[in-house]
């Protein structure tokens, strides 16, 4: 059970915790792989771009923490459980699991096809069942974990042309929720909800949508803060998240949005 | 004084501060480097808490202030504002009543929801303009579960909880373009705060207070210490792009409800 401490030590919050982060090849997961990794957390860097995992080690390594490199697609069942099994040859536990991979598709739900339905299920809820399946035993045998699943704003509200990402992000708060109510006290799980994050992902998509500046300026001025979100001020929810700062905080959803969801 | 500055060089007036979580939460500020304003009623309590904080280090002067008069609010965020730039305020001062919706009088409602309700509006009223020509700042109002859902025989506190939870948005979404952000704290029961004073009423305040820790899924109460820990994360920068939103502090319990 984790107990309460006055005198955390706020500049290194996760002092040898053992913490996977899927999707940190790059991006969000991998700011998330630093900041983890400045606080003394062992990261276990898990993506399917190897050249990225292989990328964020270093870039923990020369900042002083350490880190290892895991591929899996976790869209993938067996790799989802052999990420884990990585993990416990390597660390022989399990502290934190930071569920982050994802991916997105557009289009309203009478052109969602059934391969992108099935991609975006597996990848962004089914996978986060076969890692927490996996991963928690581990965690309850260690005594302690922290569960951080990565849902949206779409798992919160409606947009059009997310019909399958809003829906496997909003299955995520129930699963989550799920596993707050049965394994605490031993394993907390909270959900970070981002609303719009500035990640090479987010820039991706960007370059291929016509009037990209216009579309941006106009999406600042929806958000109440009026700028959007950096990959930063996500890791850091994450990392409160993961360390003893949060130690009765189970079951919630924290949103990083600006003020977005305040609107709802 | 341990600490590691995440509020150094801000001033946080902390409302209600001389007392239960207000009082903890006006030491950990202090030991995070901030400069302290312990507003309370009760104006000795207040100065104790401040010599408390100055005897260990820390920065802290003490305002009695009644959360419900205009002018008291108004002069306790003018004297905080003296001391530097205002950046953090912390609404933790209030009151609770038992008594269903037909059993609390009408003093019992105008009491509960003038301190718990009328006080953040007016301490955000005075604060959150200053708060923004400073450059921004973020203000943590201390709610309750019981304002995201009910509990038999509360009536006023959960209404005056529940409505603080709306207030906090709308302060939010009009004063994000200032840069000031607005969360909501939504503690369970804890070992100090108004729980225990509520327990203490009752026939056999130590197995109400077993049977609350059993129903929760981390099997206790909650801790002064639980509640610091998070009102430093929304005070500190590692929160800045979180605002309007409210953060359930209760072990699991609202994860079994809608």
């Amino acid at each position: 059970m984790t107990t309460p401490t006055a005198e955390l030590d706020y500049e290194r919050l996760l002092p040898g915790r053992v913490a996977l982060i899927t999707g940190s090849g790059s991006g969000q997961g991998r700011a998330t792989a630093q900041l983890f990794g400045r606080h003394g957390a062992r990261v276990v860097v898990v993506d399917f771009n190897d050249v990225g995992a292989h990328e964020t080690v270093k870039m923990v390594e020369e900042a002083g923490g350490e880190a290892f490199a895991v591929h899996a697609d976790v869209s993938v069942l067996a790799e989802c459980e052999a990420m884990i099994e990585a993990t416990i040859d390597r660390y022989g536990r399990l502290d934190i699991l930071y569920n982050n991979a994802a991916v997105q598709m557009s289009g309203r739900l009478v052109d969602c096809t059934e391969e992108d339905w099935d991609l975006t299920i597996a990848t962004n809820l089914s996978a986060i069942f076969w890692a927490c399946r996996a991963g928690i035993p581990h965690m309850l045998e260690g005594g302690r974990g922290s569960i951080i699943n990565t849902s949206s704003t779409l798992g919160i509200i409606g947009s059009e042309g997310y019909a399958a990402y809003g829906a496997a992000k909003a299955g995520l708060l129930a699963l989550t929720k799920q596993i707050a109510a049965e394994f605490g006290p031993t394993v907390r799980a909270n959900v970070i909800a981002p609303g719009s994050i500035d990640t090479p992902r987010f820039r991706k998509v960007l370059d291929k949508t016509p009037g990209a500046d216009q579309f941006v300026e106009g999406l600042k001025r929806s958000i109440p803060m009026r700028r959007l979100g950096e990959a930063d001020d996500i890791a850091a929810i994450a990392l409160f998240l993961a360390s003893d700062m949060s130690s009765y905080i189970t079951g919630a959803v924290m949103p990083g949005d600006g003020g977005m969801a305040a609107f709802r | 004084m341990s600490g590691s500055g995440l509020l150094e060089g801000r001033v946080a007036l902390v409302v209600g501060g001389a007392s239960g979580l207000g009082e903890a939460i006006s030491h950990r500020f202090a030991r995070e480097g901030a400069t302290v304003v312990v507003g309370d009623i009760d104006g000795k309590a207040a100065q104790s808490v401040a010599d408390a904080v100055v005897a260990a280090g820390g920065n802290a002067v003490a305002v009695e202030a009644d959360v419900t008069k205009r002018a008291e609010v108004e002069a306790m965020v003018d004297e905080a504002a003296r001391l530097g730039p205002l950046r953090v305020l912390v609404c933790s001062a209030a009151i609770e009543t038992s008594g269903t919706v037909v059993e609390c009088t009408n003093e019992d409602w105008d009491r509960v929801l003038g301190t718990n309700l009328k006080g953040p509006f007016l301490s955000m009223k005075y604060a959150l303009p200053v708060m923004a020509s400073n450059g921004g700042g973020s203000v943590i109002l201390m709610g309750s579960v019981v304002g995201i859902m009910a509990a038999p025989g509360l009536a006023a506190y959960a209404a005056s909880k529940g409505a603080l939870v709306n207030l906090g948005k709308q302060a939010a979404i009009e004063h994000a373009p200032d840069q000031v952000r607005v969360n909501t704290v939504a503690p369970s029961a804890t070992t100090s705060g108004l729980f225990m004073r509520f327990s203490d009423q009752t026939d056999d305040p130590d197995g109400l207070r077993e049977r609350v820790a059993r129903g929760t899924p981390m099997r206790r109460l909650g801790t002064a210490d639980d509640v610091c820990d998070l009102v430093t994360f929304l005070a500190s920068d590692a929160s800045s792009y979180l605002s309007g939103v409210v953060i359930p502090l209760d072990g699991g319990m609202a994860a079994r409800r809608p």
